[in-house]
């Protein structure tokens, strides 16, 4: 009896010293995480504007920002932008970034160079990959345009043209982003037993068999991982949107952060910029909650 | 070992810690090179920072004191001044400010008001210009640099449809310059189609010739109307004989003759004898014989101080400075648009920069931005509806009619 009472007194001390160890972490990410997102929370429920709020304090409006914003057809254009945007680029971005890890991890010679090659991209900070593709596809003096011109094809106002715009803002997304997903899928191809491969070989598996039965099954956490980091990211896209469009032509290219940057945060109109990132967050958290919860299980 | 060690990051972590903490804000305003103290001044990027950065040394040397310049895009300009507006103890001594921000920010209490810090404006500025300066007598701006709106041309593509700067009279001879360019493979009229704010103002101009305007004397919207659809209606035939481009393509555009026509500001070209592009003031007149209003409009960037600053005098000091009639002159052969007779009139100055003439007459007779405290959700709204109204998303009466409700909404509160 006093034995097993010893015994849990040291399952105690073990359990208070883990929870003693954990703890900076936790005071550290509730500073960090929490305590922002309550901010944000608590704003969100009130009329806050950054210099009306010198002369007179914000006043508490319950819903008002929410129903303004979810019946604005412009943030519900958003959305849709938004949400569009997000599958087609992580569509896009995992079917060609898998693709080159494949191609790369297939060759005998020069992975390292390659590697270093596809990487660069996206090693770029956006501004300058936005203001280089701005040049490139610039209506004036843009090669794209010069190019299409001297081979007798029809040439576009990328940007400013509602047909083209969302497309271009895509490409360039997947362009930058694809290197991403290739570094990641390509650690994990790293990481396949030769064994199954040469098993699957001596028993006459074609290279479709291969890749169904042998890659994708090993490196499926990668996949997923990959896929909702990117779906993540794509779905906060701003600086390019911001630099190339500004939501424009006609709202064809708002995505959500970019509406709350023009309707919430430039005009300083914070309350309704908060309760704009609080529906954000829940959509977020709705998109990767398959993730979440398969990591929690 | 082990103890050594950490004794050793304790007391690193520990002369850290001290060392980031132990400034205050009275040393922060020291000089760290053996100056006097230093003046903070947040300025609009491009030739109007350019312009004021070149005159500072001289200020600097007189008065031993040390000018940091933080130079920002318009839009992070005017975060940047609200944001530090907050604090009790502000960061900034000087800045510049867009006149269309000047009720939200004298309303909330962001600016110094410069009557009581003992300046005042002198008569040799333009008194248009100074229209928005003033709260009850007191004054809290200087209108600095004198952008206003004009009308960026090709040379050879406006004299190829048989006009020269002195025979544009009206807006019909603008559609027709762009239309003829047009029939000759180029592009027409050019605008700026990126961003709520660069639609509207490429447009005013536009509306204002038209004798339209989007508010009324009680700053109650106006945009619904038939002098707006008329606007409306011409701007949509005249930039379909050309398309929306950035800033520095448009430029480029008229430069090149890709382009023919567009609304620009002073500050983006100085134009010279030999240049290709030029511009003129608009004369205000929709046809050849319609009324002419005033049309040009203004993009004046004013300076101030902030309320906050914890260098009142000697920021008065170095505005006065900066305001100074020679010192102003001084600027223009680096692309200065003082808002000055003496600057712009000067025969001297006119030799060399003749288009100074036209923005002489342009500051006389310009127009400012509504000064309304909403000005900035203002203009998104109408700008959301007018970018809807050029794609061909809604119908010019659907898109003013809502853009109608929505600012009524807004001016409602």
């Amino acid at each position: 009896m006093r034995r097993n009472k010893q015994l849990s007194n040291a399952d105690v001390q073990t359990r208070r010293f883990g929870l003693s160890m954990i703890s900076p972490t936790i005071v550290v990410l509730l500073i960090m995480t929490a305590y922002p997102l309550l901010f944000t929370l608590f704003y969100s429920f009130t009329d806050y504007n950054l210099l009306r709020n010198l002369r007179q304090p914000a006043e508490f409006i319950a819903l008002k920002n929410y129903t303004d914003l979810l019946t604005d057809p412009y943030f519900q254009q958003s959305i849709w932008n938004t949400v569009k945007f997000t599958i087609l680029a992580v569509i896009f971005e995992m079917l060609i970034g898998f693709a080159v890890a494949l191609f790369v991890n297939s060759l005998r010679r020069g992975q390292k160079a390659m590697r270093t090659l596809l990487l660069l991209p996206y090693l770029l900070p956006t501004v300058t990959v936005a203001l280089s593709w701005r040049m490139m596809l610039s209506p004036n003096y843009g090669i794209v345009n010069q190019v299409l011109q001297t081979l007798g094809l029809p040439v576009f106002n990328w940007f400013s043209d509602i047909k083209t715009a969302f497309g271009m803002l895509v490409l360039i997304d997947v362009w930058q982003s694809a290197p991403f997903v290739f570094l990641l899928l390509y650690a994990a191809l790293q990481s396949v037993p030769q064994s199954q491969y040469e098993a699957a070989r001596i028993d006459g598996a074609s290279r479709i068999k291969i890749l169904f039965y042998v890659t994708i099954p090993n490196i499926k956490n990668s996949l997923a991982l990959c896929a909702l980091l990117r779906t993540i990211d794509s779905f906060r896209l701003f600086d390019k949107v911001n630099l190339l469009t500004g939501g424009g032509p006609a709202n064809s290219t708002s995505t959500i952060t970019q509406y709350l940057y023009n309707y919430g945060i430039s005009s300083l109109d914070f309350g309704f910029g908060s309760a704009g990132a609080i529906v954000m967050t829940i959509l977020v958290l709705i998109l990767s909650s398959v993730y979440i919860k398969r990591a929690i299980q | 070992m082990k103890k050594l060690f950490a004794s050793f990051l304790a007391l690193t972590t520990a002369v850290s810690l001290t060392a980031c903490g132990g400034g205050d804000s009275q040393t922060a305003q020291s000089g760290d090179d053996g100056q006097g103290e230093t003046l903070n001044l947040i300025l609009r990027a491009g030739t109007y920072a350019d312009v004021i950065k070149e005159c500072l040394p001289a200020f600097e040397e007189e008065h031993n004191v040390k000018c940091e310049v933080q130079e920002l895009s318009e839009s992070d300009l005017y975060s940047g001044i609200a944001l530090d507006a907050i604090n009790a103890d502000g960061s900034y001594d000087l800045c510049m400010v867009d006149g269309s921000w000047m009720a939200e920010f004298t309303e909330n209490g962001v600016l110094a008001n410069l009557s009581e810090l003992g300046y005042s404006l002198d008569d040799d500025i333009i008194p248009a210009t100074t229209s928005i300066c003033y709260v009850d007598d007191d004054v809290y701006l200087a209108p600095y640099y004198g952008n206003v709106t004009v009308m960026m041309f090709n040379k050879a593509n406006v004299e190829a449809a048989g006009y020269d700067a002195s025979s544009i009279e009206s807006l019909d001879d603008i559609l027709e310059i762009c239309q003829k360019a047009q029939a000759d493979g180029k592009k027409g009229f050019i605008y700026r189609g990126d961003g709520q704010n660069n639609l509207v103002v490429d447009f005013l101009p536009i509306l204002l010739s038209y004798g339209g305007w989007v508010v009324d004397e009680n700053n109650q919207p106006t945009v619904n109307t038939e002098e707006f659809k008329n606007a409306m209606n011409y701007y949509l035939e005249l930039i379909a004989t050309g398309e929306a481009q950035v800033k520095d393509d448009l430029i480029a555009s008229i430069d090149t003759g890709a382009g023919t026509m567009g609304v620009g500001w002073p500050g983006w070209y100085t134009p010279t004898a030999d240049s290709t592009a030029d511009y003129i003031a608009l004369k205000g007149t929709a046809t050849d014989s319609s009324e002419a209003y005033n049309a040009n409009v203004y993009g004046i960037w004013t300076i101030g101080i902030p309320a906050n600053s914890q260098n009142k005098e000697l920021a008065t000091e170095l505005l006065t400075y900066l305001m100074d009639p020679a010192v102003q002159k001084s600027t223009v052969a680096s692309g200065g648009v003082p808002c000055r007779y003496s600057s712009l009139q000067d025969p001297e100055i006119l030799k060399t920069y003749p288009q100074y003439e036209v923005v002489c007459q342009a500051l006389e007779s310009g127009v400012y931005r509504p000064v309304i405290a909403e000005w900035t959700q203002f203009y998104t709204t109408l700008g959301t509806e007018m970018d809807n109204i050029i794609n061909g998303v809604k119908t010019v009466d659907q898109g003013l009619a809502d853009a109608q409700s929505q600012l009524e909404e807004l001016m409602a509160g």
